[in-house]
């Protein structure tokens, strides 16, 4: 079954093509392109590479956020709309699991964290079973301060990955045996969505297509705005 | 790239063949807080359109929220793609092309719109049309009456834009004038919201000003003589001191009047402008558009002006005057016919020229 993926909620953007037999094709890009310059040319080159045509697509897997508001609209929206024209299933995987599932091997409490700007990650916490990794916490925005005091609380070796891992490394080195992913792991990857989406589309565990929305975690400014105005 | 213009060849001396009369455009439109899909056949047949507006959601703000109608389109874009096809009875696999509005407009509302058509051109394998909202506001007109004469002088008034625009030829444009400051619209929605009327603002001063008298209040015509650009941020500052000093003197505001000369001042200097330049350009047609060409007061000021001088009024329906993706389909399909094409990487431009 040949799944298209798409991972575009952070500065990297990247499409795989893959199946339960190994993955086809993968392109990826960190900085340049936006992420709308990017995807329809990655997915045609991909195609032509392996010698596929859309037709030849059973699925399509986006990764859902938390990161960038636009990042995550231009592939959401993308994914969506290849989906509805092949009328194929749509399944969505939020993209702090991608990170986790990359570590899976690890033995260690795993914490994602990609950077929200303003001084703030996305995080939450999973930890290794059999097969990949299961959520222990809800997705959670915040400033690193905070994220180590939740990793503290719970006195466990820690791995902390992803981009926000790397730009915050200083302040999350606080956790007493905390250790950091490697570089090929900052940004969730489409690689990983298409592997964790596959079991779900054998499953026909699909989503529904007009339900499928960016993981913002944080409302507009101006309704953050109006909100704090009619309160005083 | 937005297009290869070493690639547009002119249509055939003999005119459009049959094939061409019968193209399937989808156009998609998401420049603001509209989400629009259509489907047109040939040049001016529309078949079906969504029109889904996230107006609701920005009222309580008094303005477009750019960040809560992007999250609107996302929600809207693909149930607003298969709503259209359901209407017009046609299967996505029947397309001829796809054209979507790639600018100017706001860069978070664009980029929904353009990832959709991307996609659907990708997928369906058929060709995708990048297009002006400003060149597709003009060609509203021709989605009425198709053999419309050119050149033309178009008057594109919305609360994003505000601009005289000479239509040469299809695709040959040259901005005659434009606003300096806010757009006609704007002024509209921010006087509105002085007034503690409702968003947005155009249809609630309309409303109000029937009641009043135009000539009431006598607020500035900016700019009326000199040249062909707009200034609508004195008039609005005019309004504004005329509430606070009557607030002050402790008097009642009568808000139909504002409305109606608010209104009035708003209307004669583009009627005023808009006759100059085509009496100076000699151009006998007059095409209305944009959301602002929804009022009547317009409407009325700028057609007896026509009458007097001997020109040529077009005004689209209200529906195609406001955003709507029946014009982005109908520009989409002159540009296709030119042989025009946007590649698969095309960027949404916020700021996108007309000329
Ligand atoms: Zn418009």
């Amino acid at each position: 079954m040949l799944i298209l993926g798409i991972e575009t909620s952070t500065q990297q953007s990247s499409v795989t093509i893959g199946s339960e037999q190994g993955i086809v094709g993968s392109c990826l890009i960190s900085r340049g392109a936006t992420h709308g310059e990017f995807l329809l040319p990655a997915i045609q080159f991909l195609l032509t590479q392996s010698g596929l045509r859309f037709s030849n697509i059973s699925g399509v897997a986006v990764g859902l956020g938390p990161g960038l508001f636009t990042g995550m609209r231009v592939g959401v929206a993308t994914a969506k709309t290849i989906a509805q024209a092949l009328g194929a299933p749509i399944v969505g995987v939020p993209s702090l699991d991608l990170l986790a599932y990359d570590v899976r091997y690890s033995e260690r409490l795993i914490c994602p964290v990609i950077d929200a700007k303003r001084s703030e990650v996305f995080y939450a916490l999973y930890r290794q079973v059999p097969g990949g990794v299961t959520r222990i916490t809800d997705y959670q925005v915040g400033v690193p301060t905070r994220v180590v005091g939740e990793v503290e609380g719970r006195g466990l070796d820690v791995l902390f990955v992803g981009n926000g891992a790397l730009l915050y490394r200083s302040t999350l080195e606080d956790v007493e045996r905390s250790d950091f992913g490697a570089l090929a792991n900052a940004f969730p990857r489409a690689t990983s969505l298409v592997e964790l989406a596959l079991p779900r589309f054998f499953r026909e565990d699909f989503d529904r297509l007009y339900e499928v929305e960016p993981l913002y975690m944080r409302r507009s400014d101006a309704e953050i705005n109006w909100e704090r105005r009619t309160r005083a | 790239m937005f297009e290869d213009d070493a690639t547009e060849t002119r249509p055939q001396e003999s005119g459009l063949d049959s094939r061409e009369q019968e193209l399937l455009v989808l156009g998609i439109e998401t420049s603001c807080d509209e989400t629009s899909v259509a489907i047109l056949s040939g040049s001016n047949n529309l078949l079906g359109q969504v029109i889904s507006s996230s107006s609701d959601l920005h009222q309580r703000f008094g303005g477009v929220v750019p960040e809560v109608a992007s999250r609107a389109h996302v929600q809207a874009i693909n149930p607003a793609i298969s709503e259209a096809l359901r209407l017009s009875g046609v299967a996505a696999s029947d397309l001829d092309a796809v054209a979507v509005t790639v600018g100017p407009g706001l860069v978070g509302s664009l980029v929904v719109g353009v990832a959709a058509a991307k996609s659907l051109s990708a997928v369906l394998e058929v060709p995708l049309v990048g297009v002006n909202h400003l060149e597709a506001h003009l060609y509203a007109n021709f989605l009425e009456i198709a053999d419309l004469p050119l050149p033309a002088l178009g008057l594109i008034v919305s609360g994003g834009h505000t601009m005289l625009v000479n239509m040469v030829d299809h695709g040959i444009y040259e901005v005659v004038g434009q606003t300096l400051d806010d757009a006609a619209g704007e002024a509209f929605d921010k006087v509105g919201r002085l007034l503690g009327l409702e968003f947005p603002g155009g249809p609630a001063i309309e409303r109000e000003a029937a009641a009043g008298d135009p000539g009431a209040i006598a607020f500035p015509r900016a700019m009326k003589k000199e040249g062909f650009d707009f200034s609508f941020s004195g008039l609005k500052t005019a309004v504004f001191n005329y509430v606070s000093k009557a607030e002050t003197a402790g008097q009642a505001l009568n808000i139909p009047d504002i409305c109606a000369s608010f209104q009035e001042a708003v209307a004669e200097v583009l009627v005023y402008k808009t006759m100059r330049a085509a009496m100076q350009l000699e151009v006998p047609t007059i095409f209305l558009c944009g959301g602002v060409a929804a009022n009547g007061r317009l409407r009325v000021l700028l057609s007896e002006a026509c009458d007097a001088n001997g020109v040529f009024l077009s005004i689209p329906a209200p529906v195609f005057c406001t955003d709507n993706a029946a014009m982005v389909a109908c520009c989409g399909y002159y540009r296709f016919i030119r042989g025009i094409r946007s590649d698969l990487d095309v960027n949404p431009d916020p700021n996108l020229p007309l000329a």
